[in-house]
């Protein structure tokens, strides 16, 4: 990717991320590691463990980081400005006719289906994780196609269970619910976890 | 309280985004109370309720919360150049430290099974937060019939059809809107109040 269709690339993320880092994560998997193929599932999937017990925001950080990979430090730099763009030159505005007309049909009825179609990119973010920690590859929906059209499904060979990655992933939404660790310290613990328990 | 220089004014804004992306983990809503603390309590420059307002709008106009918020602060507090001066303040270090990790751990791709492993427990940890931001999102977002559907249809259309996420999230504007308009139809003509509107 040459510097300019990265800045253009970050700046279309930048204009269709609504609601925070999790929504952006299976945005940058559909360009950066299915379409573009810049960078593969598990490196991906590094980077977003690292962008989170790293300071700052995760599109930043991941920015940053694929920036770097494609073009140096002056791709570092163009992707971050690239994704925060949209929000320095619409964001007035739009803070400012959101506020105004929030009320109004058209915005209020843009919002009411942004909402629910960031959540189902939530959802769909969890899956792709769980293709990299709770099991060995991408989950393999599409065998439930093969398994309506034909009875059988074949399953991908290097596609398993990981114990130990379903173990933190289960003590993880246990401590979770019943206690208030921060978040950083549930992944220092699981960082622990996993070197002793995913050899 | 004498009026305090602008620069002054752009130095704060800069320094205290620089210092909520360096020491908060995590983004979105765990920057909330510094920015309370220094905006609003230590120089009175919002309001509780301005506050809130942000929460709500940062969260309905694109890109990333955190640098939304600095937008949304710095230009109350010193209007273009305050949105600046916030804006690069959140970037800032995230980019400093992310390429300071990418210079020395280029493919992020470990060979150390140790190291491997805490990966794989971190990714494990990460699909647990994702789950639960999954979950207490929907329970905020799904109100009726209309968000269960297009929540549904986005999710089959990212998950089994491999549409990309932008398309998902533009395809939703419109939906919101005809939505929004067809429950306007069927109330508006109850001129009494709209006793019997859905709702």
């Amino acid at each position: 990717m040459n510097l300019s269709t990265l800045f253009l690339v970050f700046v279309k993320f930048g204009c269709i991320s609504f609601g925070g880092g999790f929504v952006l994560v299976p945005i940058l998997i559909a360009e950066m590691v299915e379409k573009r193929q810049v960078i593969s599932m598990d490196v991906f999937g590094n980077l977003v463990s690292i962008a989170q017990v790293t300071p700052g925001p995760i599109g930043i950080n991941a920015a940053t980081y694929i920036g770097y990979l494609q073009g140096g430090v002056a791709g570092a730099v163009l992707a971050s400005l690239g994704l925060v763009f949209p929000s320095l030159v619409l964001g007035p505005l739009a803070f400012y006719s959101i506020a105004r007309w929030k009320d109004s049909l058209p915005v209020s009825g843009m919002l009411k289906g942004i909402r629910p179609a960031s959540l189902a990119l939530v959802f769909f973010a969890m899956f792709l994780f769980m293709g990299m920690s709770v099991f060995t590859a991408r989950i393999p929906l599409e065998a439930l196609f093969d398994l309506v059209k034909t009875g059988t499904a074949s399953i991908p060979a290097d596609f398993r269970l990981s114990f130990g990655g379903l173990t933190i992933f289960l003590a993880v939404l246990l401590l979770m619910w019943k206690t208030k660790l921060s978040s950083t310290i549930l992944i220092l613990l699981s960082a622990a976890a996993g070197a002793l328990l995913c050899r | 309280m004498p009026e305090m220089p602008y620069w002054k004014k752009l130095w704060i804004l800069f320094f205290t985004f620089a210092r909520i992306a360096t020491l908060v983990v995590g983004g979105g809503y765990a920057i909330l109370p510094v920015v309370e603390e220094t905006f609003s309590k230590k120089y009175n420059w919002l309001s509780s309720e301005e506050l809130l307002d942000m929460m709500g709008l940062v969260q309905t106009v694109p890109g990333i919360i955190a640098c939304n918020s600095a937008i949304y602060v710095g230009r109350r507090v010193a209007g273009f150049g305050g949105i600046l001066a916030a804006a690069f303040g959140v970037c800032l270090p995230s980019v400093l430290i992310i390429l300071t990790i990418a210079m020395f751990f280029p493919d992020l791709n470990p060979e150390n099974p140790w190291l491997l492993g805490a990966f794989r427990g971190v990714r494990s940890c990460v699909t647990a937060l994702v789950t639960m931001a999954a979950f207490r999102m929907a329970k905020k977002v799904l109100k009726s019939w209309f968000e269960y559907t297009i929540a549904a249809a986005a999710l089959i259309l990212v998950l089994l059809c491999k549409v990309e996420p932008v398309y998902v999230i533009l395809g939703a504007m419109p939906c919101g809107v005809l939505y929004a308009w067809y429950k306007s139809m069927r109330t508006a003509p109850a001129p009494d109040g709209g006793k019997d509107g859905a709702e």
